[in-house]
């Protein structure tokens, strides 16, 4: 079958019902015109869904084919899933629904294409819609709240949000809310490319972000590091004097100020991870009020299947910007003579190489696509309780 | 009394805000005359068509949270005649557009699309580009819509919210075309009053006492303005994020100052782009034409005026981007001053705020209490026997 042939109008039809039955030949091998009315949702004059929809709908078949698990009582599941995805729509501001090459058309409208070769990122629009509202469906977990320890030990915690956010949270649990009166402000800094990856990382699990690329180039730009990285003006912003305030290099030493013995061992998501949630979040923004989605998207950091994929990494060509801002900070600091647990010389940037990731130090969009068409696949994630991301 | 919606699509740049405005402002007279038009702000279509679409829109979209839902239930609980209208609903996928129909309920749906020709479009489009952070170049954004791929987000924008035809058939194909209503826009120099009295008469508003002041319009600007915003835009795209780009770029420079220069020249089409323009615009208006919509106006509208003396918006010297460029540094320190402005009333405030609360912790006693709580809080114990004295007050604390 070539690209260019028309084909009836049966045989789009003929293909819907294939890959909503679990098929996964591709379009363009497709040759078996005849149509089942009751087995496809889009025959009788319904709207057919794009080149997008439907190859996604095929990776995921050739996904569910490969994890082996027995069809029979998984039947009406797949089906139930093979509808939604051909009913969410591709987020954002790209292409419209993708008209499929060789099926009969008005002549108008966008360019038909072989849904083989759709990009990964036309296919993720669509894939974070329905993680999106696979989220939003799910709902938050809730939050653990010791009852509070009247002698525990005052804390703001600011700084490094990755390990701020997971120490916030343990705390909580145990009895020991951050805030208080004349709390003492704990700044948990790092090797500021860190920091700035992790402040990234933690947005994408938040409100949500720009890509990393652009979200780095916006700073450097402005030269001005975004407010939890920048460890100075956020012991200011909590009214931080000398004597109360810690700047924490020394991790290990971090549960002490904290008045504790230890803190769980922190998880940096993947920049897989990072990405996905930053496309879900996009959409979870559309689906809740703006206030619920931290939970949310919190939820889902802790429940997202890890990859293998290291977390996002600052690019080369920005190595001589965050060198001269991590000065910068130090200087500062060093000014301000707050007590320091550890080495201020610990935020001078560590640069480490770009294994497995893009040239920007971020995930290609096939390891993220991967990543979320294991998680459509593999409803784990949704399952149960909360899993403990303690080490 | 019959129940009927009056769905209008788009297209965008074709006098949609003015018409909005109106219908926004004059609900009340509107539900007299038993026409609804739901919305408890302005841009409240907008936010309905967000949501439908599942469309991020620089941070809008979470104030967009089940406005489409909301948007229909009122159109089904109401007994006349609904309007519904924004623009960017001309690029709903056909998936979108059944899902927009079903939930209008049994009402007679007519299909209102308000198109002007594709000469005057194609810059504007571009204008509006740059009044969303674009810097692409006039020359590369003609291009990139010409490209028939339409594989760029400019490219596939364009023609999902322009294509005529396109936007009928996924909006239109399930309505008898005598409720595809295809509102032209007159051509240049006709009666300032005509789209108007088009709309009016579309949208049954004849004879209603409406408020038709303009109170609310998509000013444009002339050549020179637009070259020196997609100028600024390649310097600030980047390091202004859009809730400040909003208010700064688009509404201080571009709708309050830069639209004002009245006598620069407007932009238009190069001859060879006339030319494709005007083949194409051909091609739409004879399919239009077969499709036996109701046309209000004339499909002749469709083809744009003669092409006219070609400014360059690509090439604009220093010299002609000078004024607007000192419009633009002057409209910008009277914001910043203003602003400025604002923050010295919020210190003031902040300020006497601050002095009430000394004022009232000068006294001894006060002090010997404070370092009484300064040593306690030292101390796991002290900080137990004070969170236990806070209790016994009933304080946090």
């Amino acid at each position: 079958m070539t690209a260019s042939a028309t084909r009836p109008a049966g045989s789009v039809h003929g293909w819907v019902a294939h890959l909503r039955a679990g098929g996964t030949t591709p379009w363009l091998a497709w040759t078996d015109p005849s149509t089942d009315p009751g087995s496809d949702p889009t025959s009788g004059g319904r709207a057919l869904p794009g080149a997008q929809q439907l190859e996604l709908l095929r990776r995921i078949n050739l996904a569910l084919e490969s994890s082996a698990r027995p069809r029979g009582d998984h039947d009406h599941l797949r089906t139930r899933l093979a509808d939604r995805v051909l009913a969410a729509p591709a987020a954002g501001r790209g292409k419209a629904d993708l008209p499929l090459v060789g099926a009969a058309s008005g002549g108008f409208g966008a360019q038909p294409v072989d849904p083989a070769t759709v990009s990964a990122h036309e296919l993720l629009r669509v894939a974070s819609t329905l993680l999106a509202d696979d989220l939003v469906a799910l709902g938050p977990d809730p939050v653990r709240r010791g009852v509070p320890r009247p002698w525990r030990r005052r804390f703001r915690l600011v700084g490094d949000p990755v390990v701020a956010t997971a120490a916030r949270e343990h705390l909580l649990g145990r009895g020991r809310p951050e805030g208080g009166p004349r709390p003492f402000v704990v700044a948990v800094g790092g090797p500021l490319d860190e920091l700035l990856a992790h402040t990234w990382t933690q947005r994408c699990f938040e409100h949500g972000s720009r890509p990393w690329a652009d979200w780095l180039r916006f700073w450097r730009e402005r030269d001005q590091l975004p407010a939890r990285a920048d460890l100075d003006d956020s012991i200011h912003r909590w009214g931080g004097r000398r004597p109360y305030v810690r700047v924490v290099t020394d991790l290990a030493q971090l549960p002490e100020h904290l008045g504790v013995r230890r803190l769980p061992e922190v998880r940096v998501s993947g920049a897989d991870q990072a990405e996905l949630a930053r496309r879900i979040s996009a959409v979870v923004g559309i689906r809740v009020p703006v206030g619920e989605r931290p939970a949310l998207m919190r939820t889902l950091q802790k429940r997202m299947p890890d990859s293998g994929v290291a977390p996002v990494v600052v690019p080369p060509t920005e190595h001589d910007w965050v060198a001269s801002s991590a000065a910068r900070t130090t200087r500062a600091l060093t000014r301000a003579g707050y007590p320091v647990v550890g080495d201020l010389a610990d935020l001078a940037p560590r640069a480490p190489g770009l294994t497995g990731l893009s040239r920007h130090g971020g995930a290609d969009d096939r390891q993220v696509l991967d990543l979320a068409i294991r998680m459509i696949v593999d409803t784990g994630w949704r399952a149960g309780r909360e899993r403990s991301v303690e080490r | 009394m019959s129940r009927r919606v009056l769905l209008h699509v788009g297209c965008p740049k074709t006098g949609t805000s003015y018409l909005q405005d109106v219908l926004f402002r004059n609900q009340e007279v509107l539900r007299e005359h038993d026409i609804l038009y739901p919305a408890d702000r302005f841009d409240a279509h907008f936010l309905a068509a967000l949501d439908l679409m599942t469309l991020p829109w620089g941070g809008i979209e979470t104030e967009a949270v089940g406005a489409w839902d909301r948007l229909a239930a009122a159109v089904r609980e109401w007994h006349g005649t609904s309007i519904v209208s924004h623009e960017i609903f001309a690029r709903a996928t056909p998936t979108q557009v059944e899902r927009a129909l079903a939930s209008l309920g049994d009402a007679e749906v007519h299909l209102v699309l308000s198109a002007r020709d594709l000469v005057r479009q194609v810059p504007a489009e571009w204008q509006e580009n740059v009044k969303h952070r674009s810097h692409i170049t006039y020359a590369e954004f003609l291009r990139t819509i010409r490209d028939p791929a339409r594989d760029s987000r400019i490219g596939s924008w364009f023609w999902a919210v322009q294509e005529l035809p396109d936007i009928l058939e996924r909006w239109g194909s399930s309505l008898p075309p005598e409720h595809v209503h295809l509102v032209t826009l007159p051509p240049p120099g006709a009666d300032r009053g005509e789209l108007w009295r088009r709309f009016s008469r579309t949208f049954g508003l004849d004879g209603l006492p409406l408020d038709l002041t303009a109170e609310r319009e998509n000013p444009s600007l002339g050549v020179p303005e637009t070259s020196l915003l997609r100028t600024i835009n390649e310097r600030v795209t980047s390091i202004i994020a859009p809730p400040d780009y909003r208010p700064l770029v688009r509404e201080t420079l571009a709708h309050q100052t830069l639209s004002r220069s009245v006598a620069s020249a407007r932009l238009g089409l190069a001859p060879a782009d006339h030319a494709w323009a005007r083949e194409l615009s051909q091609r739409w208006i004879e399919v239009l034409d077969e499709r036996g919509y109701d046309v209000v106006g004339s499909l002749d509208d469709l083809l744009g005026p003669d092409a006219g003396t070609f400014a360059d918006p690509d090439t604009a010297t220093a010299e002609e981007l000078l004024p607007p460029a000192l419009d633009a540094i002057s409209a910008l320190l009277v914001e910043g001053a203003r602003l400025r402005a604002v923050e010295e009333r919020l210190h003031r405030e902040l300020r006497e705020a601050h002095e009430e609360l000394e004022r009232t912790r000068a006294t001894t006693a006060y002090r010997a209490r404070r370092k009484v709580v300064t040593t306690l809080e030292g101390s796991p114990a002290g900080r137990g026997s004070l969170d236990a004295y806070r209790r016994l007050r009933g304080r946090k604390g």
